[in-house]
């Protein structure tokens, strides 16, 4: 999965600043969409382009079980957020809905991966490569659960193994 | 080995558990409000699906209401919609719903335990983050997104991993109660463990400190576990628990029997062993007031704003961020907290709006008047602890002190109703988020416990409620 990189160089961007309260009444997920990050990046929504990846610190999606998070993510043409951590409910939310894939990398990857970049996530090898800078570094592999429901394609979808 | 509570709850809820695979646990209680519920309901139409248990399934409007008149019409459409799509939602299937005129209303983590629904023991989810809050009865209380709101409405269940276990242990006594409360004593624990240290655990909060808590002040400390980033924080039930629960409205037939179970069963073993541990003394701690924009960036009220190196401890992002939360705010590095004057003051939401944190803001409240520069509101966490607060005259002393007065919800806490701070406007706020714009595009909060705020509401400033006589 290849994407290029929208760089927040920061920790704990929560679900407030992601798609802030007053938007939590939208059922239009097109409309959704052009007030995501709005309460960190005003910019966002022009420059953000279908197949981008996020790239963050830690803790990122802290805050509120708001599912609306990452479906304005999703429905702006985000794929992939990698960041350092994630906060525990946007993490589930992103891949029960079949939203984004959330990665966790380490500092390396952090450091070395820059605004604009463009990078190639092989989920099947725990890889991740700097197409830009010719870098290839690790990502942290999905646990059984998770990789079940991104596999089976959202949590409705996930069927326990029959034995 | 033994067994912490933690893992007593889990292993009594679970449907279905393999090696390598998730757990499938079986859910008591799920609580439902408008906001993230409409998808989860769409979802079963699309499927033809049916709710599993309506029975164990109870729904309030909480997060958009208006907590002006409500025999007025909700001039928001959108907010009109989304709450008619709950009554809508709940006669469809079923669901017993505590709607707009209910005497029951309120914020849902406030009227649960009120009603006797959230019991000890029990499994409960909810599509809110501060479900957290239940655990104070010794309940394992998750915050779950819509679509798992949408699983647990089909099957009752959720695939979950299983957490790892915390100990927060908070020992000592507060030398002054009245002042130094349960909010700053979880400020203290987020500031210490950082917004992200309790990351896919559960917490259990344990020791002297919080056995000595009522339950309102218990609920206040589960309540933000989420700020410190576990999937849920508990309290192992007590007498006090046990007490508070029984004859509510919704409290079981049997529930001696069940008390006598739970005094058996509910309970961490001596030789049981946590993932993670973390311990916090009491003796000294001072009242604490959030200066950033997440909870973890608090200091004491007798402090001075830390300058980003002295916040970050070298970690570069954590500089940043200070730096930025800095500006945000429009505050300075080693400005006393004191000097921070304020323009707007909000007693309210699922952290502190519940009886108890009413009664003793209303002390420093009483026969004094807010601040000129200062708008003052109080709103109740529901219309339980409104009417209960007003039968003890609590009402007429904020009234008379110029703050206002409002009906139940979840208000300023999170923006989504009328009740929103301006661009620019500084806010001390009972709530459990300072982050940038929580409370209203470009509005600054500052996390405090109820007296704290309501000091600052009669000063126009942030004062050491520990200098006041509280008895």
């Amino acid at each position: 999965m290849k994407g290029n990189i929208i760089k927040y160089a920061r920790d704990n961007i929560d679900t407030d600043v992601i798609i802030p309260g007053q938007y939590l009444k939208v059922h239009d997920y097109a409309e959704l969409a052009t007030h995501a990050m709005e309460g960190l990046d005003p910019d966002f929504h022009s420059k953000v382009k279908e197949g981008d990846f996020i790239l963050s610190g830690k803790n990122f999606g802290c805050g509120s079980s708001r599912e609306h998070a990452p479906i304005a993510l999703s429905h702006s043409g985000v794929k992939a957020i990698l960041a350092l951590s994630f906060a525990r409910i946007f993490y589930r939310n992103s891949v029960d809905g079949a939203f984004l894939l959330p990665i966790e990398i380490d500092q390396d990857a952090y450091d070395g991966i820059s605004e604009g970049d463009e990078i190639d996530i092989d989920v099947s090898k725990n890889e991740i490569k700097n197409i830009t800078k010719n870098q290839t570094y690790k990502m942290k592999p999905f646990s059984e659960i998770i990789g079940k429901i991104i596999a089976a394609g959202g949590l409705f979808k996930y069927k326990p193994d029959q034995d | 080995m033994g067994k912490t509570l933690f893992e007593k709850i889990w292993e009594s809820h679970i449907v279905v558990e393999k090696q390598n695979e998730p757990a499938l646990i079986y859910i008591d209680r799920h609580l439902v409000h408008e906001v993230t519920s409409p998808q989860a309901f769409d979802g079963l139409r699309m499927n033809n699906r049916q709710v599993r248990r309506p029975d164990l399934t109870i729904a309030t409007m909480d997060h958009n209401v208006p907590t002006s008149d409500r025999t007025l019409p909700i001039l928001d459409q959108t907010s009109a919609v989304q709450i008619k799509t709950l009554e809508n939602n709940c006669k469809d299937f079923g669901i017993k719903l505590f709607d707009i005129n209910s005497p029951n209303q309120g914020i849902v983590h406030v009227i649960g335990p009120q009603l006797g629904i959230t019991l000890p023991g029990s499994t409960i989810v909810c599509g809110d983050s501060h479900t957290s809050t239940h655990g104070a009865f010794g309940a394992l209380a998750l915050g779950i997104g819509t679509s798992e709101v949408e699983h647990v409405l089909a099957s009752q269940t959720l695939w979950l991993e299983k957490p790892k276990t915390f100990e927060v242990r908070v020992e000592g006594k507060r030398n002054n109660p009245h002042a130094v409360t349960a909010k700053d004593i979880i400020l203290s624990i987020i500031k210490n463990i950082g917004t992200a240290g309790g990351t896919g655990t559960v917490i259990e909060y344990r020791g002297e400190g919080i056995t000595d808590l009522s339950m309102d002040q218990r609920m206040t400390i589960c309540n933000m576990s989420i700020e410190g980033g576990a999937r849920a924080g508990l309290i192992a039930p007590d007498q006090k628990t046990f007490d508070y629960l029984r004859d509510r409205e919704y409290t079981p037939k049997n529930y001696e029997t069940l008390v006598d179970s739970w005094k058996e069963n509910l309970k961490t073993d001596s030789d049981a062993i946590f993932d993670k541990q973390f311990i916090l003394n009491i003796n000294d701690i001072a009242p604490q007031v959030s200066w950033g924009t997440n909870p973890g960036m608090t200091c004491d009220v007798d402090e001075p704003i830390p300058s980003p190196d002295e916040f970050s401890n070298g970690d570069v992002n954590q500089k940043k961020g200070a730096e930025k939360a800095l500006e945000y705010m429009d505050l300075k590095s080693g400005t006393m907290i004191e000097d921070i004057t304020i323009d707007r003051v909000f007693i309210g939401s699922c952290t502190n709006a519940r009886l108890e944190d009413l009664i003793e803001s209303s002390k420093i409240v009483q026969g004094q008047k807010v601040a000129s520069n200062v708008h003052a509101m109080v709103v109740p966490g529901s219309q339980m602890v409104k009417k209960q607060a007003e039968e003890m005259g609590l009402d007429k002393i904020f009234i008379d002190a110029n703050f206002e007065w409002r009906e139940a919800g979840c208000s300023m806490c999170l923006g989504m109703n009328p009740d929103i701070l301006s661009p620019g406007e500084r806010c001390a706020s009972t709530s459990n988020r300072n982050f940038e714009g929580r409370q209203g595009n470009g509005g600054r909060t500052h996390l405090v416990s109820p007296v704290m705020a309501a000091a600052a509401a009669i000063n126009g400033h942030f004062v050491d409620v520990r200098k006041l006589d509280l008895n």
